[in-house]
């Protein structure tokens, strides 16, 4: 799998990150990064215990990174989880999770399956 | 010789998360140093540590323990925010959210996605604009150093001619000077009678060095006679006042107040607080506080100078004959300001004159450049403070004592090196109450009884001792606080944390 069908795959934007980043090889180095990256489960498990302020700035961060790696698709739930979150409408929050969750399966999917060849 | 290397700037890069810290580090790394803090309270500890080396911060806004504002907000207490420029990364783009930041004093703003030419563009750029400032500062701090150091030293010159002329060393007007600043200092505190601040007393001390300058006029057979005046001589030495009065109206810049004080003094250091002075008589406050000073300084100088007639006399003998009128006649007030500055008239007269002029400068600069606005904002970059640093840390590691300085807001700790060594802790632990380590050591409990107790202070008295016990190495060990609170200058004052040493008392129990 090349890095062009893992985005696609991810349903991200990979001309738009490369116009960012200016370089393949880091493009690739983040996107291999962001399997570690523990923000979704940090949201996930926060809002299980309604620990609010932790589940906002999880949702934040997860937000902000799949922004700068152009993962349209999780961006865009996770961009509507945060705002649930900011205005603090819980109920939707929680009713959001289920998409922000199958969006991030999507993606590490995606990235796994690139990292595997 | 090892090659100059080429300046790298060093960019403090706070964001919760490694991923953004990561990026960001991979667009910036090859011209940059990079350092990373994880959230805001480590980004206060780090600049705490290293704001002198920090040329710009980029700042996530949200962030656990301390957010972006919180970090904002400290910058602004410490005044690092008018040196380090600040660029925040958010994703943040309400428009409340950018005009709360910018009124916080960021320097610029980067939203998400990051872009790497707009990183970069906006990096150096930012970079650029304060180094310039900087450099900038710096030499007109270095003018206007040199500028009042030549001052001092065109003014040193000239009485040092006087005083060679009356075959004296030199320390006389240099005292004088000392004691007239010591003196004006502690009138000012006790009185807004005399309108003085710090220019005027500034420009006093420095015109008393003139007080004799008349004495230039005075043949020299009477000047350097060795024995007892007849009256006649007596007169003619008496005239020097009125003398050197006369030379400060010839000279053409009658509008500078130097020049309107040296006149004063010169003409009036020799009246008297009961009208029997000369050369006019003038009595109480008809004489200027500038000739009343310069009086008592004179005459303190004289008491505790050995001359070829008498020897010195010690600072007590002096005090009791200024106090008990056998040398003149003073103001009350001007004899409770000698009283009550007897520690720091005796400290700084044993000082070496040429080493306190120098300090003088140093000091003036301080103040003279904090009236450009533009430039009081970079004035902790000035040499002095940078110097008063650079000392404060050198005995902090040469010190055998475990020291520490503690600030409530953000709460850190700070040891020096012995308290590293020998409590085992870090040289700076951010937030001690829930610090593994320290709650380990120490009883929560007893650490909140010694925090009442400093906080209970007054900024007067601002000093606690206090014995517990904490728990090294599996014993429990005593020991020993000696602790001050710090309190801000604002009004009514702020409890900002305290500083002191500890003493561990095992070693001395283990020799009894």
């Amino acid at each position: 799998m090349t890095i062009q069908e893992c985005y696609a795959a991810l349903e991200g934007d990979y001309q738009e990150v490369l116009g960012r980043l200016y370089s393949d090889a880091l493009v690739q180095k983040f996107v291999l990064k962001f399997l570690s990256d523990q923000s979704f489960q940090l949201l996930e498990s926060s809002l299980k215990e309604e620990n609010y302020e932790d589940a906002f700035r999880a949702a934040h961060t997860l937000k902000g990174v799949s922004q700068n790696l152009s993962f349209t698709k999780l961006y865009h739930s996770s961009h509507e989880i945060t705002e649930a979150l900011r205005t603090k409408n819980y109920d939707q929050a929680h009713q959001l999770l289920a998409t922000v969750a199958a969006d991030y399966a999507q993606t590490a999917a995606a990235i796994k399956a690139y990292q595997g060849g | 010789m090892v090659p100059k290397r080429e300046q790298r700037y060093t960019i403090l890069v706070a964001d919760d998360s490694e991923m953004n810290r990561s990026i960001l580090r991979s667009m910036l790394e090859e011209s940059y140093d990079i350092i990373e803090a994880e959230d805001g309270l480590q980004a206060v500890a780090i600049l705490q540590q290293r704001e002198q080396e920090i040329s710009l911060v980029l700042l996530d806004i949200v962030m656990p323990n301390l957010d972006g504002f919180g970090v904002l907000s400290t910058m602004n207490k410490y005044n690092w925010i008018d040196s380090v420029p600040v660029i925040m990364i958010s994703a943040e783009s309400t428009h409340a959210f950018i005009e709360r930041a910018y009124d916080m004093g960021v320097t610029d703003y980067i939203s998400r996605p990051f872009d790497m030419m707009v990183v970069r563009r906006r990096v150096i750029n930012t970079i650029m604009l304060y180094a310039k400032q900087r450099r900038l500062a710096a030499m007109v701090n270095e003018q206007i150093y040199q500028k009042e150091k030549v001052n001092n030293l065109m003014i040193s010159i000239l009485s040092h001619i006087v005083e060679f002329r009356n075959e004296e060393s030199g320390l006389h007007v240099m005292h004088i000077q000392t004691m007239t600043e010591i003196l004006l200092k502690s009138l000012m505190r006790k009185t807004d009678r005399y309108k003085l601040d710090r220019e005027t007393i500034n420009l006093i001390s420095n015109a008393s060095t003139l007080h004799d300058v008349g004495k230039i006029c005075i043949p020299s057979e009477i000047l350097n006679k060795p024995g007892r005046f007849t009256d006649e001589e007596f007169a003619i030495m008496k005239g020097h006042s009125q003398m050197g009065a006369d030379m400060m109206k010839g000279v053409p810049f009658q509008d500078e107040p130097l020049v309107k004080y040296a006149y004063e003094i010169c003409r009036w250091h020799h009246e008297r607080y009961d009208g029997r002075g000369y050369p006019d008589g003038l009595k109480g406050e008809d004489i200027p506080i500038s000739a009343q000073v310069v009086s008592l300084a004179d005459v303190y100088d004289a008491l505790t100078s050995a001359r070829v007639y008498k020897p010195a006399h010690s600072h007590e003998k002096a005090l009791s004959m200024i106090l008990n009128g056998e040398c003149g006649a003073f103001q009350p007030l001007l004899l409770e300001c000698l009283v009550e500055s007897s520690d720091i008239v005796q400290r700084e007269m044993a000082v070496d004159t040429v080493v306190r002029s120098d300090q003088r400068a140093a000091e003036n600069t301080a103040v003279e450049v904090a009236q450009y606005e533009e430039l009081s904002t970079t004035d902790r970059t000035l040499r002095i403070l940078e110097q008063e640093r650079v000392i404060h840390q050198f005995f902090k590691e040469l010190s055998q004592d475990i020291l520490f300085e503690y600030t409530t807001t953000p709460p850190m700790l700070a040891l020096s090196a012995q308290g590293v060594r020998r409590l085992g802790l870090e040289a700076a632990t951010v937030d001690p109450y829930h610090n593994k380590q320290v709650q380990e050591m120490v009883d929560l409990d007893r650490l909140a009884e010694l925090s009442q107790l400093l906080q209970s202070t007054t900024p007067e008295a601002p000093v606690v001792e206090f014995d517990f016990h904490i728990r090294l190495e599996g014993r429990s060990v005593p020991i020993h606080i000696t602790s001050r609170a710090m309190w801000s200058s604002e009004d009514p004052p702020q409890y900002t944390g305290a500083i002191g040493k500890i003493d561990l008392c095992q070693e001395k129990e283990a020799i009894s």
